[in-house]
């Protein structure tokens, strides 16, 4: 599903990401853990093209964006690979003058070219799936920040991604509202959906992950089964790691 | 105040030219806004520095002066504009650098998340500017453009000088007739204030309109 090959991120002449390699298979869950500032978002935020690679492949879908080909080849394919790609956000990023029902369905309309009454039977199946369709009139602004995340996830499930991207996606939560979003996440979970998720939440990676990947200073520095990797880290900076916890 | 009751419709002509013109320079004015903020953003090098030179130029010199510029001297190269004319070029121009700059910082203040949420649901660049940013960049820049229009409003009054019957020159034109001057300006002044009131009215309106989100 995903397979990212020798990829090196920089920012001018911060090295961000260092020859990463990472697979994600077809209905798989895999968790990335990792101190602050060890690369985790960017990693994510290359999958689907938000940040440019500096060298290497991701390949997604069958589709290749490789570091090494022009920058309209790349942005072409950085497209395809979005139409096969969700991603939900630490802030959300619901458009505000969007209501709820609207927000879900936009780019049904928008990049899909469906049609309004086609868009919003999806839209609103999907609003009953996360519990939110009798919000579904109402702009974000009035729903508490575990709503509107689920409305976020409603959001990149409309586009039928084969892939879901989520970058901490409780982390801007109050604690009360993390288990409502989470639930909905072990739910796609068990419905075989195939996710890439980075969270500091060490009971819910136990619980979803099928496999956690450890990174720390732009490498992955070990990755195995939560069972290992929870009770048995092979390394000392994963120890540490789980010791702060 | 017979004078005035008597020279009713023609002040009220006067006035009616002053909106005129203030409605069509709004309007050419708020289309070259959005072509300028856009290309001081998203342009290339050069584009950039021609828009950046336009609004510099348009902010640093008086309106009263780019009126004259348009009207007489343009005319030396040929080019005689009717007063009108003039004056809805003069305006346009001038009310749409400053209203770039307003949308500018409009589309500047929306978050970055909001573009990134766009583009990983598959949207175009032209996509994310057209359904998600601009939608709420024009939110946030409508009260500054509010006073930025009614600032204009009083502006008119500057295209007396190149001979538009707007309401100052109305007023010039009827004093010139009776020899006295209060009346004559104090109904003006009145005049424009009810513009200036109405205008804001209607502003609040639409603000409170499109604040249904917040
Ligand atoms: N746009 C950017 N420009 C420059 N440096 C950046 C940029 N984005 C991230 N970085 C840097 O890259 C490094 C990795 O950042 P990243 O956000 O991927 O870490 P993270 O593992 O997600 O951390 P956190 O747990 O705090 O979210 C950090 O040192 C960060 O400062
Ligand atoms: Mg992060």
């Amino acid at each position: 599903m995903i397979n990212i090959n020798n990829l090196s991120k920089s920012f001018s002449t911060l090295e961000v990401l260092k020859d990463i390699n990472l697979q994600v298979n077809s209905g798989e869950v895999v968790v990335i853990l990792g101190p602050s500032g060890s690369g985790k978002s960017t990693l994510l935020r290359c999958i689907n093209g938000l940040e440019e690679l500096t060298s290497g492949t991701i390949e997604v879908s069958n589709i290749v964006v490789d570091a090494k080909k022009s920058h309209k080849e790349r942005n072409k394919q950085i497209k395809k690979v979005r139409l096969h790609t969700g991603m939900v956000f630490q802030q959300f990023n619901l458009y505000p003058h969007k209501t709820v029902l609207e927000n879900v369905i936009e780019a049904l309309l928008i990049v899909k070219k469906w049609s309004k009454n086609d868009a919003e039977i999806k839209g609103e199946t999907l609003l009953k799936r996360v519990g939110l369709i009798d919000k579904k009139d109402v702009y974000p602004s009035r729903l508490s920040g575990g709503q509107q995340q689920r409305v976020a996830i409603a959001r990149a499930l409309a586009m039928e991604p084969d892939i879901l991207l989520f970058d901490e996606p409780t982390s801007a939560l109050d604690p009360e509202l993390v288990d409502e979003v989470l639930a909905v996440i072990k739910e796609l979970a068990q419905d075989g959906m195939t996710m890439a998720i980075v969270t500091h939440e060490m009971t819910f990676a136990q619980e979803v992950a099928d496999r956690i990947v450890f990174m720390s200073d732009g490498v992955i520095v070990e990755e195995g089964p939560p069972e290992e990797f929870f009770s048995q880290p092979q390394t000392d900076r994963a120890k540490k790691f789980l010791k702060k916890m | 105040m017979d004078v005035i009751w008597v020279n009713l419709p023609f002040l009220l002509k006067g006035a009616y030219y002053t909106l005129l013109i203030t409605i069509i320079s709004m309007f050419f004015g708020s289309i070259i806004a959005v072509i300028v903020a856009v290309a001081r953003l998203k342009g290339n090098k050069f584009i950039r520095w021609m828009a950046r030179a336009y609004v510099s130029i348009i902010r640093g010199t008086p309106t009263l002066v780019q009126i004259i510029i348009v009207y007489y001297g343009l005319a030396d190269y040929g080019l005689n504009l009717q007063p009108l004319t003039a004056a809805y070029i003069a305006l346009s121009i001038s009310i749409g650098a400053y209203l770039s700059e307003t949308l500018r910082g409009a589309i500047q203040s929306i978050p970055k998340g909001q573009y990134e949420a766009a583009y990983a649901s598959g949207m175009s660049p032209y996509q994310t500017m057209r359904r998600i940013i601009f939608p709420q960049a024009i939110r946030v820049a409508i009260p500054p453009a509010g006073n930025t229009f009614i600032g204009m409003l009083k502006e008119t009054s500057l295209v007396s000088v190149i001979t538009v019957t707007e309401l100052l020159r109305s007023a010039q034109l009827l004093i010139a007739q009776y020899y006295v001057y209060m009346p004559f300006y104090l109904a003006i002044a009145l005049m424009y204030w009810i513009m200036s009131t109405g205008f804001s009215f209607v502003l609040e309106r639409i603000e409170k309109r499109l604040s249904i989100y917040d």
